[in-house]
């Protein structure tokens, strides 16, 4: 019985592991029109990011043309790219291949 | 144009009559229909042709909500301009409640207008104005009166509260 109960406790631990979904990526691509401090701004807004994190993105999305600002759940992706191009900024969405 | 921070807001006056016509093409350009101005605006966001079926069902819809919602509240407060006396110049209000919406929409219209008038990016370089159309140059102008708007109102006030969320800005 001990046994038993061991390996069903087992079980249970290493299956949620398995079925974890791929996370997304949240992309924000550079624009030449919209200002960097309201980039900024819209990071520290949606994201939480404190000012000197949100500024390092703004500039990689202004030196390298784009930057993965956030990587996770699918959903809650979807949810951040929506609040990105609230703001007008030019987001899109990928999964992350394995 | 000058602006001031008042009680109640932003003030910008002596704005002249190009300046309020560029001002009141704001919510024309953020509600225009031509295809530039939506691809920009609501823009491709999955490369696979399921999930941006899914984006454009689920997401989509609640951005053009938001995006009108603030057209109007422009025009509404563009509706409230007083014209100085003996100038052919106004004021603008931009009360504190409604200058995140403000920001974006500037943003927006100015995102709009570099679409619909066909420029690249080198036209906004210092030396991108002599290389520009007539048509170009005078939407040079309105996108660095606007910029300089936004400008103003993002150096003295926040985006938004820390605890507000994607609903706050459609209600502002």
């Amino acid at each position: 019985m001990v046994r038993a109960a061991t390996k069903e406790k087992t079980d249970t631990k290493t299956s949620p592991k398995t079925s974890l979904a791929t996370p997304w990526n949240v992309i924000v691509h550079d624009d030449p029109v919209t200002l960097q401090k309201y980039v900024t701004k819209a990071f520290i807004k949606v994201f939480g990011y404190g000012e000197s994190k949100a500024h390092r993105l703004m500039m990689e999305v202004h030196k390298k043309g784009r930057s993965i600002v956030w990587t996770g759940a699918r959903e809650q992706a979807e949810m951040y790219a929506q609040k990105l191009q609230a703001h007008h900024l030019l987001t899109s969405l990928e999964k992350v291949e394995a | 144009m000058w602006a001031a921070r008042v009680a109640e807001g932003f003030v910008f006056g002596d704005l002249t009559p190009a300046a309020v016509e560029t001002l009141k093409g704001v919510p024309m350009l953020i509600e225009s229909s031509d295809s530039r101005v939506r691809d920009r605006l609501l823009p491709e966001t999955c490369s696979k042709e399921k999930d941006e079926e899914h984006w454009r069902e689920h997401a989509v819809p609640e951005l053009e909500r938001l995006f009108l919602s603030r057209a109007q509240l422009v025009r509404r407060d563009l509706d409230a301009l007083r014209k100085l006396p003996e100038s052919p110049n106004s004021v603008l209000l931009v009360p504190d409640e409604h200058v995140n919406a403000w920001v974006a929409a500037l943003n927006a219209a100015r995102l709009a207008l570099f679409a619909l008038s066909d420029m690249a990016a080198e036209h906004l370089d210092v030396e991108g104005f002599g290389k520009a159309t007539p048509k170009q140059r005078e939407a040079i102008l309105r996108l660095d009166m606007m910029a300089e708007m936004q400008s103003v109102m993002l150096g003295n006030h926040e985006l938004d509260d820390e605890d507000s969320s994607f609903e706050d800005f459609a209600m502002e």
